[in-house]
């Protein structure tokens, strides 16, 4: 086979990979093998799903989660970023928070739930701070090393310039951090779903992953099914749109 | 690559408090400095007790093997550094943080990578709170001199190590410092290149008129560039030597090749070649 050969062979297996994997899982499901009920056919799941789009329940219910996870991003990072430049750049402050964020980063932020629902009740803000929480961690840290990798020399530079320290630590600093900054993120994008999950299933009154639960109880298997692909595709879209956004960040490479 | 110095620009920059000293008065009075780095290991002493004085308008070269502080001295000068002993006065005045009066081109660009070249060079002047329009005049003017107007919205990484040393130069002169201090800024470069950068430097300083503190461990683009090269020693860094250059002005790199010039780089290789031996005894014996 000539190279030309093999790379076409791999294309075409690449685009039928998910086609040959719906068949099977739809010959599977039929096939009295597996309980349909419980494992139903990809079939029934698509028209779960393209119900619950034309009932209109999908989309207060994305709206719910998309809220959520966005609320939580965008607190949690900002926080992490201002905790991050001042635990790297003044010892201080990295003296004393440093041992105690350390303390807490390990916890995974789905540990919190029983506490937060005694905090917050099932309220939007608890489920934000879930978000915020596993956030937080995840960005500062980022932050923080990027802000020690920032090459000294610059700091010295604006500074012989003239370059107040209010501008050293908000232009200098977090734009020598941002690269890495941005890494931090992105991480934290997919973080914040994993912790939008055990948000919604604490408790809820909208959302997908809250649709997930209620379908769960009333055995609508199909629906379950549904409610995990969209989660996957919102994921992955946000995954990817940050990367696109995150290339634009760091607009200097 | 050439630098076109425009007399006018030069001059409309406007002048400093210094602008008004005689030529004669002495700017920079660094005396009896010892700059101690201390460390896990224990305390190293990297200065020891220099002395020196630099006047008005002056182009001096600190020279010295690898490793013998003058890199730290400079360093002391625009307030990176304090001193463990004694005092560094610039205008009377003594220093105790970097500022703008004194610009710096460090032995790498250092610029910012963020910054189109234009920005880079006007980042001074924006954080001295100038105009709009007197920063765009500052920030043009110069990059018109350094020669990279094709160049002025091109960013650091897009740009060779001269051009990057040179958008360096114009951006630490951007505030019109009295006092330009240079830390191997040519280090880095080939040698083509470097002898360029040294025939711009001598002119940008002839219309300028800035105080020069140069730091190299190249003997010739000392006694090339100085008025006066004050030879270090070995570490812990003190001052072996000064020789006043008293080579005519303006000079080019023809200079190199005049007998006064060989004499002078005689005297100071049999100085650096005894300290730089030292100096490498005693990295073996670290």
């Amino acid at each position: 086979m000539t190279e030309g050969q093999r790379g076409r062979l791999y294309t075409t297996v690449a685009i039928l990979s998910v086609p040959i994997f719906l068949v099977m899982w739809e010959i599977v499901s039929r096939s009295h093998i597996v309980n349909a009920v419980l494992f139903p056919p990809p079939t029934v799941v698509a028209v779960a799903l393209w119900e619950w789009i034309e009932s209109g329940q999908f989309a207060v219910d994305l709206l719910a989660s998309v809220a959520r996870v966005a609320a939580g991003f965008v607190l949690g990072s900002i926080a992490g970023i201002v905790f991050g430049i001042l635990t790297g750049q003044f010892p201080l402050f990295s003296a004393f928070l440093g041992p105690i964020f350390h303390l807490l980063r390990p916890i995974p932020p789905i540990a919190f739930v029983p506490i937060v629902i005694l905090w917050f009740g099932l309220s939007e803000s608890g489920k934000i701070f879930l978000v915020f929480w596993g956030v937080f961690f995840t960005v500062w840290l980022s932050a923080h090393l990027g802000v020690q990798k920032v090459d000294r020399g610059l700091i010295r530079a604006a500074q012989m310039l003239g370059t107040p320290r209010r501008r050293l630590l908000g232009e200098i600093i977090f734009l020598g951090a941002l690269p890495y900054i941005v890494v931090g993120l992105r991480t934290a994008v997919s973080i914040s779903f994993y912790t939008l999950v055990a948000a919604e299933l604490a408790g809820a009154f909208s959302g997908i992953v809250y649709r997930i639960e209620i379908a769960q109880q009333n055995m609508q298997t199909g629906q379950v099914l549904g409610g995990l692909v969209a989660l996957g595709l919102i994921s992955f879209l946000a995954d990817r749109g940050f990367a696109a956004v995150s290339q634009r960040a760091v607009w200097w490479r | 690559m050439t630098l076109q110095p425009k007399n006018e620009f030069a001059g409309s920059l406007g002048g400093t408090p210094t602008e008004q000293l005689s030529a004669k008065a002495v700017e920079i009075d660094v005396s009896d400095v010892s700059i101690v780095f201390n460390s896990r290991k224990g305390s190293v002493v990297a200065v020891d007790r220099v002395s020196f004085q630099v006047r008005h308008g002056e182009f001096v070269c600190l020279l010295g093997p690898s490793g013998c502080g003058k890199s730290t001295l400079l360093n002391a000068i625009a307030g990176f550094e304090r001193p463990y002993d004694g005092e560094v006065r610039v205008l009377g005045k003594a220093v105790t943080a970097p500022g703008p009066d004194r610009g710096m081109v460090f032995q790498q660009p250092l610029l910012f990578p963020w910054k189109s070249v234009r920005s880079n060079i006007a980042h001074g002047p924006v954080m001295l709170g100038k105009s709009r329009a007197e920063v765009a005049k500052i920030a043009d003017g110069l990059i018109d001199m350094i020669g990279l107007t094709r160049f002025a919205d091109a960013y650091p990484h897009t740009l060779s190590g001269g051009m990057q040393q040179r958008v360096s130069i114009a951006r630490a002169l951007a505030n019109r410092p009295g006092i330009l201090l240079m830390d191997e800024p040519f280090g880095a470069l080939d040698a083509q290149t470097r002898i360029i950068m040294q025939e711009n430097l001598l002119r940008l300083w002839s219309e300028f008129g800035t105080t020069i503190v140069f730091v190299t461990h190249d003997i010739e683009e000392a006694i090339y560039l100085a008025d006066r090269v004050l030879v270090m020693s070995a570490s812990p860094g003190q001052i072996l030597r000064t020789i006043d250059v008293g080579l005519p002005r303006p000079r080019s790199p023809g200079l190199l090749l005049e007998p006064e010039f060989t004499l002078l780089k005689g005297e100071c290789f049999a100085l650096i070649k005894q300290q730089s031996q030292l100096a490498f005894e005693q990295m073996g014996a670290r």
